[in-house]
């Protein structure tokens, strides 16, 4: 076990190397000045001249990125062009509100989804999971940025319940948790009877049954632990998802995340802080990934991550 | 005995231990949402009674550090925390003393001496001296600080020196006593004081910014009506009264707080709860709020010191030819264009906004006239239209007047193609040559001066920078170079609008509107006037009791 989280870690690192390659590349051979955007439209060429050698963009690719990499080695992700900051302090600054909706929308996310394909599946072909199958289609058609002002409307400006937006206070997480999690329960839940539906028809589950055991039982203890691997994988890449920022979501509740401040960057092609937050993506990305994957192989003994146990 | 899952061993042991990563897990929770909860916290208590003013905008602001802001919502914040030596009139563009007493223009325009009141203290209550306004252009034309305000202050002697190194300071900018400074220029700018009232030249105190460093964006100290107290990025900006203010009576409010990342149409909920004191109009909601009496007399307009144009490339075919290029400004009917956004806009009849000093009442432009627009393209040879891409910046606004232009334009045989492109590589675009041959921009005046637009957008000078349609007229620049170091506005005046009819008969653009700003502000906010050419200044304005937010 020890050995494959090292090894997984080790590729991890390859591709966040990968990553900030492509990315730097990606940002540099765009077509547009970074310099236009650090002295703005109206800068004529003498100044433009003066602040590209300022920022060493005068200077060949392979350098810069050495340059860039050497000092991301040592944790500085540089300082905003445009905000003068330091990378680092702006994303970690923007971190925390976006981990705190993260959580509770995946956590909300697979409660109801979780449940919503259990009940669909325990009550397949009947009105039940005819009622729920409609209900996720809609809740999935709905565009986030669409459900999230309907519910400000009614939780917030009629109902008064919750605030107009804002990251103040547990209330205001309330609106932009469920506008996340709804949409995400309706696939978990559809995905979960799929899969539910099949384990439902094994042979181990026919041979539960056919032991005594309730059906809710054969469900929950049987087929469950079976059919909720394929939500695992799914809810795991979501969630880091979540965790590298929501610009819809954020941008209807004000919430202040890294999903709007990588939007903005990307805006005004503000080079280190786009690749502060795509590095810092990649990063979560890759450790959810590799949580999943332990997680899986902690679920399902038949996966073997070269320890050689069991 | 209780059943097993022979299959899953793991899974009998995660039930057996439960309880313990359901902990696990709280724990997590906990962890990461109780310093999300204090990060979220709630913004400064003002005292029972104190009138504070809810602002809301959806752009964080960039930065707090007059050498680095050139934007609406940084100089806004800034014009509340520093002191120029003049400034504009609150509702006006006519320049009034700020932290200079007065000033003396000598008659070649070369030399400008301003005196400094006595007693402007910084918040950290040391007084403003002339040194500190000297400091702060040496600090904007100092390379290391990546200014966006630099190319204002080439023009005084030394300045070109300081930049390249090769001396300690600004020669031209003397400091006699502490309350004089005096600007030698190297050719005759009668603009020069409108370039002293930009944010860049405001007074900043040179030991603050060498404590800080490039983080004295986070630390401002200035000597501004406002003071600042908290600033979380994508969250609020908390402004507090600067008791110390050199101006008796002001500011009447006790502090402002200014909700950032709130979208348009969160800011007319929050509006309609009362939650803040005055907001943009959302396109959706414009008609209800402009057919509503009660709203529409809380409402607020002003003609901006802007201009919106569709650029022609005047080195790329078809748009070489002058006659094509009238044809499509007569091809394009600018009265729709300005419904289409609300009515928010003035049809254009050339380069310079009505709101402008110089501003040419008496220029026809080109009125809407399809029909003339089919003769002059046949006579160019394009009896049967042609086709064509129209670059604009990705936004919805831009996509909709693009799509109206479109159908004006393909009256008359042009097919236009729309390419909607970020901002920044739009930028970078139109500036190469041969490369774009239509698109959308548009240019707001950094001072009220026809040079600002004309010199700046279609001068030969400008090629490869801010003269993106590529245009260039001998008799133009000439005229242009003649305006230039004449101080005496009528003189001034009447050859920028004989310059301004040279370009509109070039028709180097399609003249499109001169945008109109509307704002809403609550019955109970008083004294905010709107500015043609600055973000509004909040030192005058004040609350009455009302109720609290919904």
């Amino acid at each position: 076990m020890l050995a494959y989280v090292i090894r997984r870690v080790f590729f991890g690192l390859v591709v966040l190397a990968g990553a900030s390659v492509i990315t730097f590349t990606i940002a540099y051979v765009a077509p547009a000045d970074p310099a236009v955007a650090v002295a703005g439209a109206k800068a004529d060429p003498q100044t433009l001249a003066t602040i590209r050698r300022q920022l060493g963009l005068d200077q060949p690719l392979y350098i810069q990125y050495a340059r860039y990499a050497d000092r991301a080695l040592h944790g500085d992700l540089g300082r905003s062009y445009i905000r003068r900051e330091a990378v680092t302090d702006l994303i970690l600054s923007r971190f925390p509100a976006t981990a705190m909706l993260a959580i509770s929308a995946i956590v909300l996310s697979l409660i109801l989804g979780v449940a919503a394909g259990t009940l669909a599946a325990a009550y397949r072909g009947r009105a039940l999971d005819n009622w729920l199958l409609v209900a996720a289609l809609a809740l999935l058609s709905m565009p986030v940025f669409w459900l999230g002002t309907l519910l400000l409307i009614a939780g917030g400006l009629y109902l008064r319940w919750f605030p107009l937006g804002g990251f103040d206070g547990s209330l205001s997480l309330v609106l932009p948790t469920l506008t996340l999690a709804l949409g995400a329960a309706a696939y978990y839940s559809r995905i979960l009877h799929a899969s539910l539906a099949d384990a439902l028809d094994q042979d181990y589950v026919r041979t539960a049954l056919g032991k005594g055991r309730s059906r809710r039982a054969a469900i929950l203890r049987h087929a469950m632990p079976n059919a909720i691997l394929p939500l695992v994988t799914i809810a795991g890449l979501d969630f880091a998802g979540l965790l590298s920022g929501v610009v819809l979501t954020e941008t209807v509740f004000n919430w202040p995340g890294l999903g709007r401040l990588a939007f903005e960057a990307v805006f005004n092609l503000d080079l280190p802080l786009i690749m502060g937050t795509v590095l810092f993506s990649a990063a979560l990305v890759v450790a959810a990934n590799l949580i999943v994957d332990l997680l899986y192989a902690w679920l399902d003994p038949r996966i073997d991550l070269g320890g050689g146990q069991e | 005995m209780a059943p097993t899952c022979a299959i899953f061993p793991r899974w009998r042991r995660l039930r057996r231990f439960r309880p313990f990563p359901i902990r696990v897990a709280a724990a997590l929770l906990a962890a990461l949402i109780l310093p999300a909860c204090h990060a979220g916290s709630a913004p400064p208590i003002f005292p029972p009674g104190a009138q504070v003013l809810q602002l809301a905008s959806l752009d964080d602001v960039p930065t707090l550090d007059p050498a680095a802001g050139y934007d609406v919502d940084s100089w806004m914040f800034e014009q509340m925390l520093f002191d120029t030596l003049i400034r504009y009139s609150d509702a006006g563009v006519d320049l009034v003393p700020d932290l200079a007493t007065a000033w003396t223009a000598a008659p070649d325009s070369a030399v400008f001496t301003f005196h400094l009141r006595r007693d402007a203290r910084f918040t950290n209550g040391r007084l403003v001296t002339s040194a500190d306004f000297k400091f702060a252009i040496e600090r904007v034309l100092d390379p290391k600080t990546r200014s966006k305000g630099m190319e204002y202050y080439r023009g005084i002697a030394g300045a070109a020196d300081f930049a390249a190194g090769r001396a300690k300071s600004v020669a031209g900018i003397e400091t006699p006593d502490p309350w004089t400074i005096v600007f030698r220029l190297n050719a005759p700018d009668p603009i020069f004081p409108h370039k002293l009232a930009m944010p860049f030249a405001a007074a900043v105190p040179r030991e603050v910014v060498a404590r800080y460093g490039e983080d004295f964006s986070r630390h401002v100290v200035g000597s501004g009506p406002f003071m600042l107290r908290q600033w979380i990025g994508g969250q609020r900006i908390v402004l507090v009264r600067n008791p110390g203010y050199f101006v008796k009576g002001a500011p009447r409010l006790d502090g402002v707080i200014e909700a950032i990342g709130v979208s348009e149409d969160l800011q007319w909920f929050r509006f309609e709860a009362g939650a803040i004191d005055l907001s943009a109009i959302p396109p959706a909601v414009f008609p209800y709020v402009v057919k509503t009496p009660r709203l529409n007399a809380l409402t607020m307009r002003i003609v901006t010191m802007t201009t919106r144009y569709l650029g022609m490339n005047c080195r790329m075919p078809p748009f070489t030819d002058v006659r094509v290029r009238r044809a499509l400004n007569y091809a394009v009917n600018k009265r729709k264009l300005v419904a289409v956004i609300n009515g928010r806009g003035i049809p254009a009849n050339g380069v310079l906004p009505p709101s402008l000093p110089g501003y040419d009442p008496t220029l026809p432009g080109y009125p809407y006239d399809p029909a003339r627009a089919r003769t002059l393209l046949a006579q160019a040879g394009y009896a049967h239209g042609f086709a064509a891409t129209l670059w604009m910046p990705a936004d919805q606004t831009m996509m909709i007047l693009g799509q109206s232009v479109q159908q004006d334009l393909a009256l008359v045989g042009v097919n236009l193609r729309l390419k909607p492109v970020a901002f920044a590589p739009f930028l970078e675009a139109i500036r190469q040559p041969q490369t774009v041959p239509l698109f959308f921009s548009g240019w707001e005046a950094d001072f009220p001066d026809p040079a600002n637009f004309l010199e700046v957008l279609l001068s030969r000078a400008q090629w490869g920078a801010n003269n993106d349609s590529w245009f260039y007229d001998p008799r133009f620049d000439t005229l242009l170079a003649e305006a230039a170091p004449i101080a005496n506005p009528a003189r001034r005046y009447a050859i920028y609008r004989e310059a301004q009819r040279i370009a509109v008969a070039n028709a180097p653009w399609v003249f499109l509107y001169f945008p109109v700003t509307w704002e809403i502000r609550q019955p109970w906010m008083h004294g905010l006037v709107l500015n043609p050419m600055r973000p509004a200044r909040l030192d005058r304005v004040w609350l009455s009791a009302h109720p609290p937010a919904k």
